[in-house]
């Protein structure tokens, strides 16, 4: 039943779909849901009854509804419409402008969509985290002590139910140049975690031998980790950040 | 003044030994392996005999191992914004 309807509306959002050459080039930010694309069977009340966009969003984005569904292009897990997003994609627009046309038009409704998630990046590796979750990570992280406040500064992707903001795929590494990651403008958000203390493993004991000889050597090892706690995952508005770049 | 950057791209593993022996000359190690030299004939020499294991690029500047490992290091992504002092204090 849910499948009928998930590929009715897949089909009537690709007739509705101007040709490709037409279509913008691919979003920045694309919805993260299924739940946009059911939007013409299902009223848009019952689809989304936690949140609500004010009307004055609404009207501040502009968003003709017609075109409504060709910027905020169907999310990734859509085999039907590959062809949807053209294979240009524009490198590294947040370099010269960080705030682009698109930007503008959808980071309100980013930032209205109350609980969003971060993919942030300590040393190199990502974590996907929300408020309030307690993150364990696989090093003990030297000078910090028990309530330190850390601000966390680099991320790929902000989301929120229906929104993502995507940073440009990384560079890969070449024998010239190292693999470059573009992180997302660090004033779009700001991301606090605390740190909340030592967690350690219990111990390891590996018995190390060599050939002929009866000794029997044990390493020992007990290692410590740092305990984040995500204080808070704020992203910022479109005024406030218009102000942070303009300062 | 110009400096080859050789990086070791394939192992001498079954090679004559002669090639092993440009190669532990040039400080070449281990595949990935990045070592800089002035471009001197000697050296143009050395390369030539073990063309088929590197690759080479001319470059200005050589860099240090300290300065090559520095630029694949990964942003830290945090800072401290502020120590915890009402815990210090207990």
């Amino acid at each position: 039943m849910l499948a009928q309807t998930v590929r009715r509306s897949l089909l009537e959002a690709r007739s509705i779909l101007p040709p490709t050459f037409l279509l913008p080039f691919r979003a920045r930010i694309t919805t993260a849901s299924h739940t946009l694309e059911t939007a013409n069977t299902v009223p848009e009340s019952l689809l989304r009854p936690g949140q609500h966009i004010a009307e004055d969003l609404k009207e501040k984005t502009q968003l003709p509804k017609d075109t409504k569904n060709a910027p905020l292009t169907p999310s990734t897990p859509s085999p039907a419409v590959p062809s949807q997003q053209p294979p240009n994609t524009p490198q590294t627009t947040e370099q010269s402008s960080p705030l682009t046309p698109q930007i503008r038009k959808l980071l309100p409704l980013l930032h209205s969509q109350a609980p969003h998630y971060m993919t942030l990046h300590i040393h190199g590796h990502p974590y996907l985290l929300t408020a309030g979750d307690t993150l364990r990570l696989p090093f003990l992280m030297p000078r910090v002590q028990p309530g330190d406040i850390l601000r966390l500064n680099r991320a790929t992707h902000i989301g929120s139910r229906d929104f993502t903001l995507k940073a440009p795929e990384p560079a890969k590494g070449t024998r010239d140049a190292p693999k470059k990651v573009f992180y997302l403008d660090e004033r779009l958000f700001e991301c606090r975690a605390t740190v909340v203390g030592v967690e350690s493993e219990p111990m390891r004991v590996k018995e190390k031998t060599k050939r002929r000889m009866r000794h029997v050597r044990r390493v020992k090892s007990k290692h410590r980790f740092t305990v984040l706690k995500i204080s808070e995952v704020r992203v910022k508005g479109l005024e406030e950040y218009e102000r942070a770049v303009g300062a | 003044m110009p400096y080859f950057r050789i990086t070791l791209l394939r192992s001498a593993i079954g090679l004559p030994t002669k090639s092993t022996g440009v190669l532990k000359a040039l400080g070449l190690r281990k595949r990935m392996a990045t070592v800089y030299y002035p471009v001197t004939p000697d050296v143009a020499g050395q390369i030539l005999r073990v063309k088929e294991l590197v690759d080479v690029a001319e470059v200005d500047e050589p860099l240090t191992r300290a300065e090559m490992k520095e630029r694949r290091r990964p942003d830290p992504g945090y800072f401290v914004e502020k120590r915890g002092g009402a815990l210090k204090k207990l």
